[in-house]
């Protein structure tokens, strides 16, 4: 009986002692992690457009500032109109604009796909004309590494430099992960809506496209805006 | 007394080579496999767990006339959750983009044999300060064979060390090429194979003429 007792007091002592511990460290990080969290984001966004090349080399400080300086965050509502924080209700769809002295370069969509194993979440660049891709990135996945893994290397981002989603008669078609390389599989005027695929990686493939042809669905209404020149500055907000 | 013949020399040093806690005692294969594709995750990984194995060893030595011994494996899981969680949220906090690759596996380190094994056959027995040099020891030797496994898989399997590029472009035009194999979980079985099978060759050859 005494035994018991001593047990049961012992554990509640080293729980409060364990609890209060986690407790501090978690209070005393969330800061640093929060900032953390926020900074991954801005930089793969940043890198989607290209601003910068690996943003992990860079002080948060000059992440910051670029980020400032280069994007603006927006929402747009079901008829592809820009509309700022204040007024979005929760069916809008979060956009961000890469601008330059009021002129919008590009636009970058958020990617969020099912992957192999795990969501897929990243940034997909469009330029203004409204159909020619100008970045992608991945800021997190479970895929496996060296096969799948290898969404996040560059030399795979590298490949949607200048790929369109538009086929050559100007119907939408999104982009598409190849099974293999494009030069050898795709017939000549289909090549500039497919990507090289990654070898041993052709689940992950054929998720990622999945995902991207849904988030690019999902923003068909603005893109066409852009498409049709009806956005060209910010002053259209 | 010659320093290499203290307890606490030997405390600390044995379980770097001799019996290795992953080599020696095929302990704490899994996170192995998994964090040594690059040599990065692996060095901080190595810290995590050295980190966690001696203050878990520490602390569970300081307690261990007053764990009452019918529940002290939940004790020590406590103690070593604590600290894992600990560590995971420091990684969190200072080095973000190597501890989103390492995911998973620092929360794993939970269920890494070496540090249970260790408190229990260990810290439970001696003073604070040997349970710590044990816990010290046998994270080195952990992460010795760790960041030799990096070391091997990253050089073969990426031609890079540290993520810089090693092995020259001038090779790779003359038709080398990756080794795929390498960057996959079999190919840090193979690398660990040829450790264990190393370091025993060697042990045995120390022993040699000595009777056993």
């Amino acid at each position: 009986m005494f035994s018991t007792v001593k047990s049961i007091l012992f554990v509640t002592m080293l729980s409060i002692v364990c609890s209060s511990l986690l407790t501090l460290a978690a209070t005393g990080l969330k800061d640093y992690q929060l900032r953390n969290v926020a900074i991954d984001k801005k930089i793969n966004i940043l890198k989607s457009v290209r601003v910068v090349d690996d943003g992990y080399a860079l002080t948060p400080v000059i992440i910051e500032k670029l980020y400032d300086e280069n994007i603006r965050q927006a929402w747009i509502n079901v008829d592809g109109k820009i509309i700022t924080e204040q007024l979005k209700s929760e069916h809008d769809l979060p956009i961000y604009l890469y601008v330059k002295e009021h002129e919008i370069l590009s636009y970058i969509i958020p990617v969020d796909s099912n992957g192999l194993w795990g969501r897929i979440l990243g940034y997909l660049a469009i330029k203004s004309d409204g159909k020619t891709i100008s970045g992608f990135t991945v800021y997190s996945h479970s895929e496996t590494p060296g096969l799948g893994g290898e969404i996040e290397t560059s030399w795979f981002q590298n490949n949607f430099l200048g790929k369109e989603i538009l086929d050559e008669k100007g119907n939408f078609v999104a982009v598409t992960i190849a099974k293999g390389s494009v030069e050898k599989r795709i017939p000549k005027h289909r090549q500039k809506n497919f990507v090289d695929g990654i070898s041993g990686a052709t689940m992950t493939g054929r998720f990622l496209s999945d995902g991207l042809t849904q988030a690019l669905i999902e923003y068909e209404v603005f893109s066409k805006r852009f498409r049709n020149q009806e956005i060209t500055t910010l002053k259209d907000f | 007394m010659k320093i290499t013949r203290t307890k606490a020399f030997r405390v600390f040093f044995t379980p770097i080579w001799e019996s290795n806690p992953v080599s020696g005692q095929i302990l704490g294969i899994c996170s192995a496999l998994a964090v040594t594709v690059q040599l990065k995750t692996a060095i901080v990984m190595s810290l995590a767990l050295t980190f966690v194995l001696a203050f878990s060893n520490f602390s569970i030595s300081l307690m261990r006339n007053y764990i009452p011994r019918n529940i002290r494996i939940i004790i020590e899981l406590t103690v070593i959750a604590t600290l894992v969680i600990f560590a995971d949220q420091v990684l969190r906090a200072f080095l973000y983009n190597i501890s989103k690759q390492l995911s998973i596996f620092v929360g794993l380190i939970i269920t890494n044999c070496i540090i249970l094994g260790r408190a229990e056959t260990y810290a439970l027995g001696n003073p604070p300060f040997l349970s710590l040099l044990d816990g010290l020891g046998n994270g080195l030797g952990y992460s010795q064979i760790l960041i030799t496994v990096a070391i091997l898989r990253e050089l073969f399997g990426a031609g890079k060390l540290l993520g810089y590029q090693v092995i020259p472009a001038s090779l790779y035009a003359a038709g080398y090429e990756n080794m795929g194999f390498m960057v996959l979980a079999p190919g840090a079985f193979i690398a660990i194979g040829l450790i264990v099978w190393l370091q025993k060759t060697v042990a045995k050859e120390e022993n040699d003429g000595k009777p056993h």
